[in-house]
């Protein structure tokens, strides 16, 4: 049998080893150290937003079912019979209080308890039914946002959010009411290609002006300002290290209050509507606040392992195979505004994402291209060192480098070796990295 | 002129169907009212672009943004484009008047791009107005049997 790969070597800090995608080893060890380790984000509160609600979803490639009970709780339960292992659930999403397995008719309510043994005497009075009931995930929740872990021992979900949690306050509070609703749908799309393409790339600011160029023509030509600006050297945009392996690509220092606004909106909206919007917002937050908060309105921001949050959506990155990926991006709307602001959202959504958009098939394009070419065998690692030499410590202590350098993607891969090397999954602070080795 | 027969209809479907394969997408665009919308739902049948997200949800200025973009030799999921063949049949005039005509009709398209072969079928809706002479199409709806599943790239006009 070939030696196991050794996961602390192939994650150096400038580099990562072409075998972290393309070796079954490792997607293995993945969805072991990672997916059932740490949170994984499975949905919003809003898409089980009524008792009975349901909907099925994976942690790693294991099918679990996302439920609301009848007390108002949020359940994660593993789709999974306790009797021969058949899934118990077959619907994307639905509203149930009961979930039969059709096999031999089990049945479980919307919390896991085994509440139907058909003929039950044949299982003799021993027979404790409560040691049948669905394996349950725990549940976390921040701000709407729902994650699941497998690990019984995993940090408190906040914990685990580290800085991410300041952007994802922002981006709710762009709702008056500080609420979103994820009820529109969702876009869902695939790759032949790792998972972790997707998550290096919805955090990577040196990509846009070459794989979005035909995008951003467009683009400037209807906002009449040329985009491609601002992913040069001249950018005052950021990258930032926001711990656990979290990052965004910051794109609030150059804003002003006024256009993110018209940045969402792309000019289709009227000016009633906004100014409505405006000024509820300042209202419940105050002018500081209300600026800070439209700064957020294009964040670009990846919470480790498998979300993005990009937009007005969730995205959620589906590991299915190691060279096979599906994404789901869920877009939001927003409570307490006029309805021609969430039209305006859900139009600027599509514009560029999901499986038609003008941006990002395009992604999607490379992820194809680079599962294509890592099969060249004479080459072996990926550069991840852009920037290294002009990292620094931002005003609120994270680490912070230029929009186009790599420093989202080298933080996820520290917290990616911490986790495959067999570190707690509660590591906070990062470990000092080791010697190069390897070639 | 009179209503709207299924020949004619049918005629305009295959005339588009060539046109789209034919990727002459300025033809296309030219086969359109100035207020057309072009649809492609998503999850589902369609019921409401303003509380649905769709995988396309054009207007006329954004289609031509769409056909631009797709022109501009730089969008790379379609670069190299899909070959598409298309056959369109079950072809039903759901209502007809004067100038206004609805029509349903069931399409497979067959895609081939970097050696893939993929097959998309699903319903066709189709709003003609008669303008200038001739029917154009005033909007177009397809509905793809797998709108609610994974779908890798759909940037070729479907």
């Amino acid at each position: 049998m070939a030696p196991r790969l050794n996961f602390d070597e192939l994650v150096q800090d400038e580099r990562v080893h072409r075998k972290i995608y393309t070796e079954a080893e490792v997607f293995d060890a993945e969805m072991e150290q990672i997916f059932e380790r740490t949170w994984v984000f499975v949905g919003h509160e809003s898409e089980v937003a009524a008792s009975g609600d349901y909907k099925t979803i994976t942690i790693g490639t294991q099918p679990a079912i996302m439920t609301r009970d009848e007390d108002g709780g949020i359940n994660v339960l593993m789709n999974r019979c306790m009797h021969r292992g058949s899934t118990i659930c077959q619907e994307q999403r639905g509203n149930s209080s009961y979930f039969r397995c059709w096999y031999h008719g089990w049945t479980y309510t919307n919390r896991g308890e085994l509440v139907g043994l058909p003929y039950a005497a044949g299982y003799g009075k021993s027979f404790d039914r409560s040691k049948f009931s669905l394996v349950r995930a725990r549940v976390g929740i921040y701000r709407g946002l729902v994650f699941a872990s497998l690990n019984p021992e995993v940090q408190e979900v906040a914990e685990h959010l580290a800085r991410a949690k300041y952007y994802i306050d922002l981006f709710m509070d762009l709702s008056p009411e500080g609420e979103i609703d994820a009820r529109c749908g969702t876009h869902k799309y695939g790759y032949d290609g790792n998972w972790k393409f997707q998550m290096e790339n919805g955090v990577d600011g040196y990509h846009p002006n070459f794989v979005h160029q035909s995008f951003f023509e467009i683009q400037g030509k209807q906002l009449g300002r040329k985009v491609m600006k601002l992913f040069t050297e001249e950018s005052a945009y950021q990258t930032k290290d926001l711990g656990n392996g979290h990052s965004i690509l910051d794109m609030a220092p150059q804003r002003k209050l006024r256009r993110p606004v018209n940045n969402i909106l792309r000019g289709s909206t009227s000016q009633a509507s906004i100014d409505s919007y405006m000024e509820s917002l300042i209202r419940r937050y105050g002018d500081e606040r209300t600026s800070e908060i439209l700064g957020a309105s294009n964040v670009n921001l990846a919470v480790f392992p498998n979300l993005l949050i990009i937009g007005i959506q969730f995205r959620n990155v589906i590991p299915v195979s190691v060279n096979r990926s599906d994404v789901y991006l869920t877009p939001t709307t927003l409570k307490g505004v006029p309805e021609e602001i969430n039209v305006a959202r859900l139009r600027a959504h599509e514009a560029f994402y999901g499986s038609a958009g003008g941006g990002a098939p395009d992604d999607v394009e490379m992820f194809n291209r680079c599962t294509a070419g890592l099969r060249v065998k004479g080459a072996e690692w990926l550069e991840l060192s852009r920037g290294m030499e002009r990292e620094h410590t931002g005003e609120d202590g994270s680490p912070v480098a230029h929009i186009t350098d790599e420093l989202p993607q080298r933080a996820f891969y520290r917290q990616w070796r911490n986790l495959m090397c067999g570190a707690a999954a509660n590591v906070t602070e990062l470990r000092p990295r080791p010697a190069a080795a390897l070639d | 002129m009179s209503s709207l027969s299924r020949q004619q209809a049918e005629e305009i479907l295959f005339e588009e169907a060539r046109i789209l394969d034919d990727r002459r997408y300025d033809e296309w665009f030219a086969m359109l009212t100035d207020d057309a919308i072009y649809w492609v739902p998503c999850n589902g049948e369609g019921l409401d672009p303003n509380r649905e997200i769709s995988l396309v949800y054009d207007d006329h200025a954004r289609l031509r943004d769409r056909i631009d973009r797709l022109g501009s030799g730089v969008a790379h999921a379609q670069s190299p484009p899909s070959k598409t063949c298309r056959l369109i049949s079950n072809v039903q005039i759901e209502q007809t008047s004067g100038d206004a005509a609805g029509i349903t009709s069931a399409f497979f398209l067959y895609e081939l791009r970097h050696a893939r072969q993929r097959i998309f079928a699903g319903r066709y809706h189709h709003r003609l107005r008669f303008e200038d002479g001739r029917w154009k199409i005033a909007s177009k709806k397809a509905v793809l049997i797998n709108n609610d599943e994974v779908i890798d790239n759909l940037t070729f006009i479907v």
